[in-house]
């Protein structure tokens, strides 16, 4: 076994392997900087070169590009608030927070580092994985998988503290959205009013993307002026190796988290990396700094949204199941190959695996050090007025959105998302419960149903390991009842009154219309879903049904205590406030460059939109508004022929 | 859009940090806007305009040669699947073959599990040759139960090329099946893991029904990966792999003894009748199963029913399709070029994995053949309807 693995070291010293490991850690992490794109974007662009190249070579390529996507796509969550992929928006939570406190260098320091690590330790565990892995995957049933979803769910209530009903609501919500589209049991439509487009369900970055990254241009496009100081490095790369190393029980957790959410069928990268967060959350002692730059929650998540990847290659190669869409092309790949992946493979292909595991070591190292060189030029980002990069940041997550299902729709989802997630945010609701709910939706209700008609009744719950799920959720909330009686006794401040607290300054419009409009909008939205879902069969209409009332529990409890307070301040309350008016003028322009998208494609929906925001809005210099739209519109011109990109079409393409 | 201008003061006081930040830049002239969006505009315009017609000059492809030309592969699942593996494998290869040497550009066209992008090909394609459709079984089972949704028919276009593929049925040792007689007068009825009633499952659930085997279904997994995995934890008892999957999901636990393999789905021949599979020589077909357990020659619309989806869903299930009006030298061209793929030796030996062992058809005859498995007689819609009705209470609409 040694022997392989020396010799699939001593193979990647072949300068012809090592410039394919360094092109496809290159590709990777450009992908991985553009929201929207990932690795999907990187496997795609990268596929069509591998044909004709040797195994060995096309696989560095690959897995160069596989190990380090999800280095990268912190890069924009740090620093603009806009998630590279859905994943990267847990790492957001903390990273943009302390980015904001001018620690940007700081935060993405330890996210490489942390990315880095979370790639060595999957490729560790990939090659340690080996032997167990088939136990492993046998041992998780339906109902274990069930219980995970549920955990990741019930996680929402547990990360939200001081405002629980409000994230729950979130949650809920995510969750219907989830289910619209096709019936995982009864491939029924659901909320689709049919239409073949929502037959599909919502595209998951176009979601991520409006929620968070749509929502933070909008509330940030107002800055036209650019940080006059140099932001601070805190301190330096030395103090934030010492400040990382000072967290290393959090990264080698979440790494195994991230593997072990990667070797699990249908768990996928965004929740593990949530499940990473949530653990360290769960078992923090002090939870108050969390969401507001704690380095604990960039580290545990970004070692395992790295370690996911390799996880996600056990199945692949063991059983060709893959778990995502990059590795489904890798799968692809080794098929023309004339690999078969399966358990056979360790016996007849053991050099090649072991040429993935070390080329995914390498590349998480490489990876690692391109961005941890550049944190420096990274971070100036930040002295851009933001309103100048929001610009070219809506083109550019519009069309990355438009890649994965290549539908104007989901640009139009992303759009009314954007509005949506701008008032969650403002008005104090966690968004993170909103995606999680969401991308959980359809494997909580696929496999409920398979645990329930291959199962006896509630023998089930049962299982050792369904046990061990059921008291990581009810412990917690037990140990939290007792506390809360106990605060009772002494009558102090509780929990309850966190969200009242003045330093809250992200959310400006809690307690006001806003938040009175957010409530609405939720009551009514479960109410809604509630009454289309009646016309289901049964089958499909219980998980549904049941999400919304208890939806409906609770944001009536939302909307109740919103009147209340509105009845009991009596005076006015922040109505239309100047910011409010800013995200919708946003919201506008947005909404018109997709609408000149539509009309006229494009091409040209950028060369208007982009010029007129730089000079109307950001009020850029002319000189930069003309350099910044004709770089654009060369890399658009340019772009289709060098990468598998589309542009969108409009109404006038179909006619030239 | 100028007009906002005014409205579009920055919010005072935003932050209190301004002390720190630049001044607030100046407004710009109304005459500045104007000039520099619609100069852009115009060129953006001018670029849309002109350069498709310069980027994609009106092709000559009845000439015997695809020079110049690029094949557009309209893939209407997404990447990363077997069919887009297989669609891209044979594009590349396929385009090296065709005089002229085209360019290949796959587009994958997801949506409505394969109906969107079939539908907008029907719709729109061009009859130059040069727009080509993948066609897999799932455009093709909504299309036979008449979805309302399917917008397409295959009777209205022309197969090029066709590839088939095979499968098994088989089950798990453990819930005492250890041959086909263990299928009927059980105890307890065997459970079957689906995917979706309406999709490729369709064949194996019209099989049953013709065996009339004790089998009761669930349905809703992710894939059959997942089903093969939920049948060696015990959970199900019955599945079914196609054949580029048998190597890594069945071959291992059938010599464990952990599973037994039943049967193959067998394969069309020239005249429609129901062969062995030649990836799976030694294992009867679902006929010889009917003919073991009943003691007699399957016939009837059940049989005719199977039959017809065996066709579809696997002897002709992988396609490359285009538009009924192209030019018929068009065709020809590219239905030769397949077919010298198809021959050349060092194809079938690359291609052995991606095809699963089934060769590329796409002789003269084989227009005609597919024609007649394409043809889907009204009895069989309403037979398959009928069965998914009653007993799977799914109402296709």
């Amino acid at each position: 076994m040694l022997d392989s693995a020396m010799a699939a070291l001593a193979s990647l010293a072949d300068p012809s392997l090592l410039l394919m490991l360094l092109i496809g850690t290159v590709a990777g992490l450009v992908m991985g900087l553009i929201p929207g794109l990932g690795g999907t974007g990187a496997v795609a662009i990268l596929l069509p070169i591998t044909f004709g190249m040797e195994p060995p070579q096309a696989l560095a390529l690959l897995i160069g590009a596989l190990a380090v996507v999800h280095t990268s796509d912190t890069v924009s969550a740090v620093l603009l608030g806009a998630p590279g992929s859905a994943s990267a928006s847990v790492t957001m939570l903390d990273g943009y927070a302390m980015a904001k406190q001018g620690k940007a260098a700081r935060a993405l320091t330890l996210a490489f580092l942390s990315s880095m690590a979370g790639g060595i330790i999957g490729a560790i565990g990939l090659t340690l994985a080996i032997p167990l892995a088939r136990p492993l995957v046998l041992s998780f049933a339906s109902p274990e998988l069930f219980m995970l979803t549920v955990l990741g769910v019930a996680l929402a209530a547990v990360l939200s503290r001081g405002n629980i009903i409000k994230g729950v609501s979130a949650g809920l919500l995510g969750l219907v959205l989830g289910m619209v589209g096709t019936s995982p049991t009864t491939a029924e439509e659901r909320f689709t009013f049919g239409s073949l487009f929502l037959g599909d369900g919502l595209s998951l970055v176009a979601v991520a993307l409006g929620i968070f990254g749509l929502a933070e241009i909008a509330s940030r496009a107002s800055q036209r002026r650019g940080q006059k100081e140099n932001i601070t490095l805190g301190g330096g790369w030395g103090q934030g190796i010492r400040e990382w190393l000072s967290h290393w029980t959090q990264v080698i957790r979440g790494a195994l988290i991230g593997i072990w959410a990667g070797v699990l069928p249908g768990v996928g990268a965004t929740a593990g990396t949530w499940l990473a967060y949530g653990q360290a959350v769960a078992t923090a002692k002090d939870k108050r700094k969390f969401g507001k730059g704690d380095p604990r929650g960039i580290v545990g998540p970004e070692s395992a949204n790295n370690s996911v990847e390799a996880g996600d290659l056990i199945p692949t190669l063991l059983f060709g199941i893959p778990g995502g869409v990059p590795s489904a092309m890798l799968l692809g790949m080794l098929l023309t190959y004339g690999i078969q992946p399966g358990p056979s493979i360790i016996t007849e292909h053991l050099d090649l695996m072991y040429l993935i595991v070390w080329s995914f070591a390498i590349a998480s190292i490489l990876g690692a050090l391109f961005c941890f060189l550049s944190v420096k030029q990274l971070a100036k980002l930040t002295k851009v007025p933001f309103a100048v990069l929001a610009a070219g940041l809506v083109a550019v997550m519009l069309l990355g959105s438009f890649q994965e299902g290549g539908q104007l729709g989901d640009l139009w989802v992303m759009i009314i998302l954007g509005v949506f997630g701008w008032l969650l945010k403002s008005t104090g609701f966690p968004r993170a419960p909103f995606l999680i709910g969401f991308v959980l939706a359809i494997p909580l209700e696929r496999y409920y149903f398979l645990t329930d008609s291959l199962y006896n009744g509630l023998d089930w719950m049962a299982r050792p390991g369904v046990l061990v799920f059921l008291a990581i959720l009810v412990l917690p909330i037990l140990w939290a009842f007792i506390k809360f009686i106990r605060a009772r006794r002494n009558t102090n401040l509780d929990d309850g009154h966190r969200n009242e607290r003045p330093e809250d300054d992200e959310s400006p419009l809690k307690n006001s219309v806003w938040s009175l409009t957010a409530a609405g909008i939720f009551a009514v939205a479960f109410a809604a879903a509630l009454i289309s879902s009646a016309s289901f069969s049964p089958e499909a209409r219980l998980v549904p049904q049941l999400v919304s009332i208890g939806g409906l529990v609770f944001s009536g409890i939302l909307l109740f205590t919103e009147i209340r307070t509105r009845v009991r301040a009596r005076t006015a309350s922040t109505g239309w406030t100047l910011d409010a008016g800013f995200a919708m003028k946003t919201f506008l322009w947005m909404t018109a460059f997709l609408a000149l998208t539509a009309a006229f494609g494009y091409l040209i929906a950028v060369t208007v939109f982009i010029p007129a925001f730089l000079l109307i809005v950001a009020r850029a210099r002319l000189k930069v508004a003309i350099i910044y739209t004709a770089a654009l519109y060369i890399v658009l011109l340019a772009l289709p022929s060098l990468l598998p990109i589309d542009l969108p079409q409009g109404w006038l393409n179909t006619l030239v | 859009m100028t007009s906002q201008k005014s409205a579009l003061e920055p919010p005072l006081g935003l932050d209190d940090t301004a002390a720190s930040e630049l001044p607030e830049p100046p407004q710009h002239s109304r005459r500045t806007v104007l000039g520099a969006v619609a100069s852009f505009a115009v060129l953006g315009l001018a670029t849309t305009v002109l350069g498709e017609g310069l980027l994609n000059p009106p092709s000559s492809t009845e000439d015997g040669n695809f020079s110049g030309e690029t094949l557009e592969f309209l893939i209407p699942l997404a990447s990363g699947g077997g069919t887009d593996t297989w669609a891209r494998f044979i594009g590349t290869e396929l385009t090296n073959y065709i005089p002229g040497r085209p360019g290949f550009a796959p587009v994958n066209e997801p949506g409505g599990e394969g109906i969107s992008g079939t539908n907008k090909f029907a719709r729109s394609a061009t009859t130059d040759g040069t727009e080509i459709l993948v066609g897999t079984a799932s455009t093709v089972v909504p299309w036979v139960l008449g979805r309302s949704a399917v917008k397409y028919s295959f009777e209205d276009l022309k197969p090029v090329v066709v590839n088939g593929t095979g499968g098994v049925i088989y089950a798990r040792t453990e819930a005492g099946v250890n041959g086909i007689g263990d299928l009927v007068n059980r105890d307890k009825p065997l459970e079957f893991g689906g995917i979706s009633a309406t999709g490729l499952d369709i064949t194996t659930l019209v099989a049953f029904d013709l065996l009339e085997a004790d089998v009761t279904s669930t349905f809703g997994f992710e894939g059959r990966g997942p089903v093969n995995l939920a049948l060696q934890r015990g959970e199900i008892d019955l599945d079914y792999q196609t054949t580029s999957a048998y190597g890594s999901a069945v071959e291992g636990i059938a010599k464990e003894g952990k599973a037994t393999v039943l049967m193959s789905f067998g394969q069309l021949d020239g005249s429609g009748e129901v062969v062995r599979d030649p990836n799976f020589p030694e294992v009867p077909t679902v006929a010889e199963a009917y003919e073991q357990l009943h003691g007699k020659k399957p016939s009837g619309e059940k049989f005719e029913a199977y039959k017809t989806l065996l066709g579809l869903t696997y002897t002709y299930q992988k396609g490359l399709w285009v538009p009924q009006e192209t030019a018929d030298k068009a065709v020809t061209l590219l239905r030769e070029s397949s077919e010298k793929l198809g021959a050349d030796k060092e194809f079938q030996t690359k291609a052995a994995k991606v095809l699963g062992g089934y060769p590329l058809v796409a002789d003269a005859d084989m227009a005609d053949r597919v024609r007649d498995a394409y043809t889907v007689s009204s009895s069989v819609r309403s037979y398959v309807k009928e069965l998914l009705e009653s007993k799977y209470n799914i109402h296709v609409e």
